[in-house]
C-alpha cells in the first residue's frame, strides 16, 4: 500500500475514532469522578504494561544480536578528570575502527558524576583480540592532547567487558588512561 | 444511568484506543530527524538528540553562500524571541575550513551554537542539495519541515509552523 493511502486511511481513522469519541462523551456531560480515575488508573497500567514489554524486547533483541559467546562490550568511565577534558574516543579493534564518539557537555558532566558510558557493543569470535582506544582532548593548559591505549583480550565463551577508565595521576598532574576488563 | 454508562465505557474506550493506534502508527511512519554529534565553532560538542522535547531549527550554511547570512540572522531574531519557549537553533556550516565559518558567525552575532560539518557527513544524510537549508524539527524528534531560502510569504508559512510546533 502506498505511504500517502496509508496516511490518509490512518488520519479517516483517527477522525471516525475521534467522532465515536465526542458522541459518547456528549450523551453523558460529566463523567463521575470514580470512574474518571479507574479510567485513569487502567490507562496507567496500560502505559506500564507497553514500558515492561518494550524493556523485554530490547533484551531479547540484544540476546539475538549480541548472543553471550561472542559478546563484548566497552565502557568508558571517568574519575575526576581534572586534567585532561575529554572530547572524542575512538575504538579500533583488531586495526578496525568500530566506534568513534563525540562527548558532549552533558555527557562529561554525566561521566564526571559517575555515569559509565558503553560506547561500543559487538561481536568477537574466541580468540585473541587487540584494542586500541584513543581518547582526544585537552590537557593542562588547553594544550590538544591524543593518547592511545592498548589491550589484548582474550575472548573465551561468555561476555565480556571491558573499561576504559581516564582518571587523574596527581603525583605526575598528569591523565592517566587505564584499560581493564571485568571478570 | 449506571447502565447506560456501562455501555458506553466500552465504546469510548474503543474509540480512545483506535485514536492511540492510529496516531502510533502514523508517528511511526513520520520520518525520525537522524542523529548527529558535531563539534561547535567554540569548541564544545553538541548532540542533536539531547534536544528532544525542544523545537530544533537545524540551519545548513556556508559562508560562500549568498542567501545564508539572511537566514542566520533570521533565525538569531527567532532564537531571541522563542529561545526561553523551548526552541533551539543549530547552525551547520559546510565550511572545509572552520575559520571561514568562524568570521561569518563572529559577524552576524549568532547566539546559538555553530556547528562544523567540513566532512559533509551529516549534510549527506540530510540530503542537503541546495543551501540555505533549514530543517524544522518537533519535540517528539521528527522532521516537519524543510524550507531553502524564504521570501516574504514563505516567512509567514515558517512562522505559523514555528509557532504551531512550539504550542504543541
Amino acid at each position: 500500500m502506498r505511504t500517502s493511502t496509508k496516511a490518509m486511511l490512518l488520519t479517516l481513522w483517527a477522525l471516525a475514532a475521534f467522532v465515536a469519541m465526542a458522541q459518547a462523551g456528549a450523551q453523558d456531560a460529566p463523567a463521575p469522578a470514580a470512574e474518571r480515575s479507574v479510567l485513569d488508573a487502567e490507562v496507567q497500567e496500560l502505559r506500564r504494561e507497553v514500558v515492561d514489554l518494550n524493556r523485554d524486547l530490547f533484551m531479547l533483541e540484544e540476546d539475538l544480536l549480541f548472543p553471550a559467546s561472542t559478546q563484548i562490550a566497552v565502557f568508558v568511565s571517568m574519575d575526576v578528570g581534572t586534567f585532561f577534558a575529554l572530547d572524542s574516543v575512538q575504538i579500533k579493534v583488531d586495526d578496525k575502527e568500530v566506534a568513534n564518539y563525540l562527548y558532549t557537555v552533558r555527557e562529561l558532566e554525566a561521566l564526571r558524576r559517575g555515569g559509565v558510558h558503553r560506547i561500543w557493543l559487538g561481536n568477537l569470535k574466541a580468540g585473541e583480540h587487540e584494542i586500541v582506544a584513543f581518547f582526544t582532548g585537552k590537557g593542562t593548559h588547553e594544550r590538544d592532547y591524543k593518547r592511545g591505549a592498548t589491550l589484548t583480550v582474550e575472548k573465551g565463551v561468555g561476555a565480556k567487558y571491558v573499561e576504559l577508565k581516564i582518571s587523574d595521576r596527581l603525583r605526575k598532574l598528569q591523565p592517566e588512561f587505564v584499560v581493564r576488563v571485568w571478570e | 444511568m449506571d447502565d447506560r454508562n456501562d455501555r458506553r465505557r466500552p465504546a469510548a474506550r474503543l474509540a480512545l484506543g483506535a485514536a492511540l493506534a492510529a496516531l502510533t502508527l502514523a508517528a511511526a511512519d513520520a520520518p525520525v530527524a537522524p542523529d548527529f554529534a558535531l563539534p561547535s565553532l567554540a569548541g564544545t560538542n553538541h548532540r542533536l538528540s539531547e534536544h528532544r522535547g525542544e523545537v530544533v531549527a537545524i540551519v545548513f550554511w556556508a559562508s560562500w553562500c549568498g542567501d545564508c547570512r539572511r537566514e542566520l540572522e533570521r533565525f538569531e531574531r527567532l532564537r531571541r524571541t522563542y529561545g526561553n519557549v523551548g526552541f533551539v537553533v543549530l547552525g551547520v556550516s559546510l565550511d572545509d575550513e572552520p575559520a571561514q565559518a568562524r568570521a561569518l558567525a563572529a559577524a552576524a552575532a549568532l547566539g546559538y551554537p555553530v556547528l562544523s560539518d567540513p566532512g559533509k557527513e551529516v549534510a549527506r544524510t540530510y540530503r542537503v542539495d541546495d543551501l540555505p537549508l533549514i530543517v524544522l524539527i518537533d519535540r517528539n524528534g521528527v522532521v516537519r519541515a524543510r524550507h531553502d531560502a524564504l521570501d516574504e510569504r514563505e516567512e509567514r508559512g515558517l512562522m505559523v509552523s514555528l509557532r504551531d510546533l512550539i504550542d504543541e
